[in-house]
């Protein structure tokens, strides 16, 4: 253990990676600061793995470089290459990989390099306090709960005294209360640790509440990066709004500005001379000309329904539809409303369509803010 | 007896008791065909009043001896050279491995007395390598060497293909997550990969000694039939079977016991407490 790297604190991750494998191509630039989570989001078979892979030392890409702090791991030019075991990497997998032959204790004490008997025991028994897990200590993985695995698993990377964090999906095999729980412990325990960290998720959920920064990957490059809440929540990309989920995309075109009240108008007319419109929204402003067409994305769960207008309210969009589909989207339904032949999508829970007794063909109000709507461009 | 008959589904149904039936019969007359010469072996062995002198003599003497020798030296090379080896094969899928592995086996299914006289062949005096030894003054036919060239050939492919289906049983992602934890590749294979293999690893080295204790055909082709020098218990029991019953049996019995502490042993040993 001597090889290992002395102990440095606020070391941030950064590298670039060119990484063929077979037909695939990885190319992507990474920077994690201290304390921050970078979030890798993105479909299966986009990269993240393969990312978490090349930077825990798994796996040795063509070309690139990567550093810790002032430490360099990986650098193509230079021919340098820190083995996994001398890197001071965290690497938290899907399934926990806890070793079967070794109690709670045994599992998290693995990697402590600690020769003195007692000070290993003592550091084993503050990661077991940290994590919630005493009277488990002895033990064995296959009588633990899943959450109990995972806590274990993160335990023992973290005991490790590492210098940054790997998450590859640590929750995804969790139901959603032990997820939300654990979550929360993870957020306070990266807190504490003060390491850089990147978590692959395709949970926009836990991206959203983990995450400092994203970098959406799709087939190996990055679309799309900045603040998740920006990046996920209103997706500036087509792409990226399909990945996660944006159920609305309208295709329409811009038929006015208001610059005082800061927002434009969009409309799609329904005959080739423009005479009737299908569907007029308003948007917040971008930097888009009158007449140039525009793709508008609204969240399902951003549009509220009602049985009448809201003649009093600030909301801008208020579009009367019938609707065409009533289907169980747990935990609640998506309703399809039909607003002159294009379909809106409106999430809404169990107990409102109960209350509103909403049928097929019913007339309803889908109601939305323009600040609801974003501009997804193609 | 009529009562629990009669509760289990199993037997209540006409046909499936007439193979019952045919089941326990031919159990007992299998079991009567392994026991009984056992047995016979035990009572005659143990009865005369010379079996201690017969088990002191210095034939039997030299051929423990040397039995334990060559096979503790055989076990020796098998862990140190196979591990290794095993490993490789259950990690690597490349096809020239593929085809070594089925080869692997081969040694299981060739008659014994072929590949003594293979090994002459390879190392004989005329054989393959024959003059290159004898130029560097090596003779390893009819000496100790040659007792432990043809245990090895014999036993260890079954501890090869034990230890390789125990190190296929270990997740590679295993291997992975020990060495983020600052594990080497040498400290995760004591630490993670040997406990968990532990088992099959220790099942193969018994199958492999035990097959190496009797073995007798390779051996007395190749390393021929020298008392003190290449005569192993199974040798000399074939060699004292002509002068005195009595040594050969003593040995007999010698052997069995041997051979059922060993099964005893490693039923112990594969008793795993994390299961």
């Amino acid at each position: 253990m001597t090889q290992r790297f002395a102990d440095t604190q606020n070391n941030a991750l950064e590298g670039w990676i060119h990484c063929e494998l077979g037909d695939f191509l990885l190319e992507i630039d990474l920077t994690v600061l201290p304390g921050q989570v970078l979030v890798l989001f993105g479909p299966s078979g986009s990269g993240k793995t393969t990312t978490l892979r090349v930077v825990a030392g798994l796996i040795k890409p063509q070309q690139g470089y990567i550093n810790l702090g002032d430490h360099i791991i990986f650098d193509s030019s230079s021919n340098t290459w820190v083995p996994s075991h001398l890197r001071k990497i965290g690497y938290l997998t899907q399934d926990n990989n806890l070793f079967p032959h070794l109690d709670v204790s045994g599992n998290i004490g693995y990697g402590i390099s600690q020769s003195n008997k007692t000070l290993k025991n003592n550091l084993v028994a503050d990661y077991i306090n940290m994590f919630n897990l005493l009277g488990l200590e002895g033990r064995y993985p296959n009588k633990l709960s899943g959450g109990q695995q995972q806590r274990v698993a993160l335990a023992r990377a973290l005991a490790t005294r590492p210098e940054a964090l790997l998450l590859d999906e640590p929750f995804s095999s969790l139901d959603g209360e032990l997820k939300r729980t654990l979550r929360g412990e993870l957020r306070n325990i990266l807190s504490v640790n003060n390491l850089p960290t990147i978590l692959v998720t395709h949970d926009v959920e836990e991206a959203l509440a983990l995450g400092d920064n994203v970098q959406v990957l799709d087939n190996g490059k990055t679309i799309a990066s900045g603040v998740p809440i920006d990046i996920l929540g209103q997706p500036p990309k087509e792409t990226v709004a399909r990945l996660v989920g944006v159920e609305n995309i309208i295709k329409m075109e811009l038929s006015g500005r208001n610059v005082e009240d800061g927002v434009m108008v969009c409309q799609l007319y329904k005959d080739s001379d423009r005479s009737t419109n299908h569907l007029s929204i308003e948007v917040p402003l971008s930097d888009i000309e009158v007449g140039e067409s525009l793709n508008i994305g609204i969240r399902a769960s951003d549009i509220i329904l009602g049985k009448a207008r809201f003649p009093e309210s600030s909301a801008r969009n208020q579009i009367l539809g019938s609707v065409r589909e009533i289907e169980l989207r747990p935990p609640g339904y998506r309703i399809s409303l039909d607003c002159n032949g294009i379909l809106l999508y409106c999430h809404i829970t169990g107990s409102s369509k109960d209350e509103m007794d909403i049928r097929i063909g019913q007339k309803l109000w889908a109601i939305f803010k323009a600040s609801s709507c974003f501009v997804v461009s193609g | 007896m009529n009562n629990k008959l009669q509760h289990n589904p199993y037997l209540s149904i006409p046909d499936l008791r007439i193979w019952h039936a045919l089941g326990w019969i031919t159990t007992s007359l299998y079991i009567i065909f392994i026991v009984l010469p056992l047995l016979a072996l035990l009572v005659r062995g143990l009865q005369q009043e010379s079996f201690l002198s017969s088990v002191i003599s210095n034939t039997a003497f030299q051929a423990i001896k040397v039995s334990l020798v060559t096979s503790g030296a055989s076990m020796l090379v098998i862990v140190i050279v196979c591990t290794p080896f095993a490993h490789l094969l259950a990690r690597n899928d490349s096809g020239f491995l593929k085809r070594i592995d089925t080869l692997v086996e081969l040694p299981i299914v060739l008659p014994p007395v072929v590949a003594g006289v293979a090994m002459l062949m390879a190392f004989g005096r005329n054989g393959l390598l024959g003059n290159a030894l004898t130029e560097l003054g090596i003779s390893i036919p009819f000496t100790i060497i040659a007792v432990i060239f043809a245990q090895i050939f014999v036993a260890a492919p079954f501890y090869i293909r034990s230890a390789k289906l125990g190190f296929q049983a270990i997740p590679i992602s295993y291997q992975e997550v020990s060495q983020t934890l600052g594990m080497s590749p040498w400290k995760t294979f004591w630490l993670m990969t040997f406990p968990l293999a532990r088992t099959p690893i220790l099942t193969g080295l018994i199958l492999a000694w035990a097959r190496a204790l009797s073995e007798f055909g390779a051996t007395i082709m190749f390393a021929g039939n020298l008392m003190g020098k290449t005569q192993t218990l199974p040798l000399a029991i074939m060699t004292t079977m002509e002068s005195s019953l009595d040594t050969a049996l003593a040995l007999s019995v010698l052997l069995f016991i041997g051979a059922t502490l060993i099964l005893i042993i490693s039923s112990f040993i594969t008793h795993r407490r994390w299961q």
